[in-house]
């Protein structure tokens, strides 16, 4: 694909990812093919900020699990009161780098 | 794909062995004194019951066999107890067969949970329960 494009793709999802996983997703959109761009941008990605926001305010219920599209861990977070309560504040600090670790996950789907 | 499935396994291992050691305190004090001590952060913080207080006593009596007060307390107690029962030996029994047959099951839970019809009416059982615990003043 078009370096112009991929930089431009970068620079606007960067914050998505996580920053050492940068370089093998440029790698690989440098590789691929055109028809598979629309693709890309239309992969629904998760704001890491948002996740933050919702896990301190409903982290106890699992919401933010939920969000990012980790289901199960959500639903276990909610069945045990946030995993009493060490999960959530865990959480408070790690959800910010699981959503980005999602979202690389997404769209790897995409790259291979 | 290995990887993701020995990090479940480990976390799920983990939650198991916290949550046993947790019962094993909670059903050797039951007895004696009523000061449970009680760690949910929402409860501690605004005096509200979240959706899933009285978990913890609900599966204590499910220990004590006392099935129906464990369904009063909270219904998820039912619900953890299942799960505390089948993963270990699940995750041994994976381990052992090098299967990962836990790990696709949990996949295929996930997606089956996001189905919108299914997700919306287990939303509204959430927040049925919460409603109940409210009201139960647990």
């Amino acid at each position: 694909m078009d370096a112009q494009k991929v930089d431009m793709f970068i620079m606007s999802n960067g914050k998505f990812f996580e920053p050492h996983h940068i370089a093998q997703i440029r790698e690989r959109l440098l590789l691929m093919d055109d028809n598979k761009w629309g693709m890309i941008q239309a992969a629904p990605m998760k704001d890491p900020q948002t996740a933050l926001i919702i896990s301190i305010f409903l982290g106890a219920y699992g919401i933010d699990r939920f969000y990012i599209g980790d289901t199960g861990l959500g639903v276990g977070k909610l069945l045990t009161c946030g995993g009493f309560a060490i999960w959530t504040i865990i959480d408070w600090f790690g959800i910010q780098k699981a959503t980005r670790e999602k979202n690389f996950e997404k769209l790897q789907q995409f790259l291979y | 794909m290995h990887q993701k499935r020995n990090k479940l396994y480990l976390l799920l291992f983990t939650a198991c062995f916290a949550g046993y050691v947790w019962l094993f305190y909670n059903v050797s004090t039951s007895g004696t004194e009523k000061s449970s001590m009680e760690v949910c952060l929402i409860k501690n913080a605004t005096n509200i019951p979240c959706p899933s207080c009285g978990t913890t006593r609900a599966v204590v009596s499910l220990v004590n066999g006392d099935f129906f007060e464990a369904l009063f307390l909270n219904p998820f107690g039912y619900i953890v107890a299942l799960i505390m029962l089948l993963a270990p030996i699940w995750i041994v029994f994976d381990l052992i067969s090098k299967k990962n047959s836990l790990f696709i099951f949990y996949q295929k839970i996930e997606k089956f949970l996001v189905r919108p019809k299914l997700a919306i009416l287990l939303i509204f059982l959430v927040l049925a329960n919460w409603i109940w615990n409210i009201s139960k003043g647990l």
